[in-house]
């Protein structure tokens, strides 16, 4: 954007969206920036959709990186996926009910746990809320992750754990991210459409989510 | 000429692509891989009932004992165990092998619940308490053909279930619970008896036992019961003891009965229609939605409206049902998975499918056995997950932690859990590798 009017403009990111993946990724402008903080401490979850390789392991658990290991999966059902998805969800789930500080002991804990509602409101290791296999063709796979302060590496070292669970090795081969928070991928500019018209319409269409949700929340 | 190596440059695509094609492949699993059968245990260590001795007598001279297991200890056994049981401060455990040993026990044996264990030191003497899965010798007719189907425990008996040999049981009689004759000043302990039930209408096919008393239930659906009845958990509409094997009748009579379940003076019974009965000790509104009065002495048909009824399991003072549809209801006194704020009701109360998992990412998730300690509950999935909740009393719960677990939490087992036996301050359960 050019003129006189856009020389100062502060621009702030959202969640951390390192080179290799790609997806939904919220930018703040100006005062939107205070915005994000606030979007920061809802700690809503995001997804990705995260695909795998079985039958090699890599030291950086993509399939860019050295090659470590190559091991066979032709034992590999979609049933023994799933299976070790459900525990990595068990687990999950329990780290979520203790990293969230409420005590378990209360009538209050227990409603929130019916409704799904308990979230860590404050820092915590990467948890998974909900994992499900959307494709599966030997040697690849798909998943799609619901997760809330992770990395994109800690993604891709789930898929080398998952590999290692069924007794074989995976790598990683794709991370996208199609929804953080509020924002999904309908909501997102592809490439070609920013410009100022555009990112304009978009701020407009997403300013009554993000404060509904704000409201929601704090 | 150039004899020396190429330099170590970035290597090409081509070079990556020619050496990753070269490397050898590693084979960890093939294709007939087999998932192993495990037991785990968990809980309070100090009687032996979990079965590793170096709980209590540590092998290290510096080691302390130790008192309580929180969370699942892996159980070596020599053979596949297809059936587990605790009791009060002990353990019994079965595999149903054509081979001569098919019932090991450990724990608390001061009455000669797991059979007379000789002594070591002293030929003469048997064990008062056992600390590793000893063989229970059973006398039976024919050693190599029988198999042991069930085993089950009480206080301070058992009950060994058989496919053609009937029932053996052992243990205290003072209430006649063992189906036997009660001997006036009968000293239990290094006792080498171990009594026969083969008098059925038709072939057992469940033993259950309560506190002081055994329930056993026939092919043809009708159940009958011997021991401690001053609740009328025996429902043989009085309140004496009853050392023989007598069939109830009440609600029951005629009904054809698919499952019974007992731990402490209460007993329930599902019927192959999915009715549930109940009768035995009443004084935590067990059976209010009858009867007013603390003890039931006959079978009473409990007319809940909560779908067909697929499983119970009863508890010291509280009760848990499965339906059909995969839900799970408690109703009666103590911690019963809703919250603190519900600690009595005398009508069943749904607890929510969100707490076992159950999620719009998993909509298939359902309960698929439901099992009872003396103030603890356990669901377990089909998925293979395993659900506690209730008084934890010295670590039963097998969560790791030490508070009392006030709605269903999941346990942290490597595996799938197969089953999982239930007892006053300990846990077993049967589980399958991945």
């Amino acid at each position: 954007v050019r003129g006189p009017r856009f020389r100062q403009l502060k621009i702030g990111a959202g969640h951390r969206l390192d080179v290799k993946a790609s997806g939904v990724f919220v930018l703040g402008i100006g005062h939107g920036n205070k915005l994000l903080t606030d979007l920061y401490n809802c700690h809503l979850t995001k997804v990705y959709t995260v695909g795998g390789l079985f039958g090699k392991a890599t030291d950086d658990f993509s399939d860019t990186g050295k090659l470590v290991e190559k091991t066979t999966f032709d034992h590999i059902t979609r049933e023994k996926l799933e299976r070790i998805l459900a525990v990595i969800q068990g687990t999950n789930r329990k780290a979520l009910l203790m990293h969230s500080n409420i005590d378990m002991k209360t009538q209050e804990a227990y409603e929130l746990a019916v409704r799904g509602l308990i979230r860590p409101m404050g820092k915590s290791p990467p948890i998974i809320t909900a994992v499900r296999c959307l494709q599966f063709a030997l040697p690849e796979f798909q998943l799609e992750i619901h997760c809330m302060h992770e990395t994109q590496q800690y993604l891709r070292k789930i898929v080398h754990e998952i590999g290692l669970e069924l007794k074989s090795s995976a790598v990683c081969t794709q991370v996208r991210r199609i929804r953080d928070g509020v924002f999904t991928l309908d909501d997102a500019l592809l490439r070609t459409q920013w410009n100022l018209q555009s990112i304009q319409n978009a701020i407009w269409d997403c300013q009554l989510k993000v404060k509904a949700e704000l409201e929601k929340t704090l | 000429r150039r004899g020396l190596a190429k330099p170590a440059g970035p290597r090409s695509v081509r070079q990556l692509r020619e050496a990753e094609e070269a490397a050898p492949v590693f084979q960890y699993a093939g294709k007939a891989a087999k998932r192993k059968d495990r037991v785990f245990v968990w809980g309070f260590c100090y009687s032996g009932a979990l079965g590793v001795p170096s709980f209590v007598k540590p092998d290290v001279g510096w080691k302390k004992p130790r008192r309580i297991q929180p969370t699942p200890y892996r159980l070596e056994t020599e053979e596949k165990i297809s059936s587990a049981a605790c009791g009060y401060g002990f353990t019994l455990l079965s595999s149903n092998t054509t081979d001569i040993t098919k019932v090991w026990g450990m724990g608390l044996n001061k009455d000669s619940q797991l059979g007379f264990q000789r002594s070591i030191r002293d030929q003469t003497k048997g064990y008062e308490y056992v600390l590793e899965p000893s063989p229970i010798p059973l006398p039976l007719e024919k050693p190599q053909q029988t198999r042991v189907l069930q085993v089950s425990c009480g206080r301070a008996h058992s009950l060994i279930l058989t496919d053609s040999e009937g029932v053996f049981t052992m243990g205290n009689n003072s209430y006649g619970q063992c189906g036997r004759k009660v001997v006036e000043d009968e000293t239990y302990s290094e006792s080498h008896l171990i009594h026969q039930l083969k008098e059925f209408d038709s072939r057992v096919v469940q033993v259950v036992c309560g506190q002081d008393h055994s329930l056993f239930r026939t092919k043809k659906g009708a159940v009958y019961a011997c021991g401690w009845g001053a609740d009328g958990q025996t429902g043989l509409g009085h309140y004496n003891i009853t050392s023989v094997p007598t069939k109830l009748r009440g609600d029951i009579a005629g009904v054809n009965i698919i499952q019974v379940s007992s731990y402490g003076d209460c007993c329930l019974a599902v019927s192959d229609e999915g009715d549930v009965f109940g009768w035995g000790n009443s004084e935590y509104l067990q059976l209010a939605s009858v009867t007013e009065t603390t003890q039931v002495n006959v079978p009473r048909h409990l007319p809940f409206k909560i779908g067909k009824i697929k499983e119970a399991a009863c508890g010291g003072t509280g009760n848990i049902v499965l339906t059909e549809e995969g839900n799970v209801f408690v109703w009666g006194y103590g911690i019963l998975g809703k919250g603190p704020n519900l600690t009595e009701t005398a009508v069943p109360e749904m607890i929510p499918p969100s707490l076992f998992g159950w999620s719009v990412f998993n909509p298939d998730i359902r309960v698929a056995h439901v099992r009872c300690g003396l103030s603890q509950f356990a669901a377990l999935t089909n998925r293979g997950e395993l659900f506690v909740w209730g008084k934890n009393l010295r670590g039963c719960l097998g969560t790791g932690r030490m508070e009392d677990q006030y709605f269903p939490w999941r346990v942290t087992v490597p595996g799938e859990v197969v089953d999982v036996a239930c007892g006053v301050d300990h846990m077993v359960s049967m589980v399958k590798s991945f």
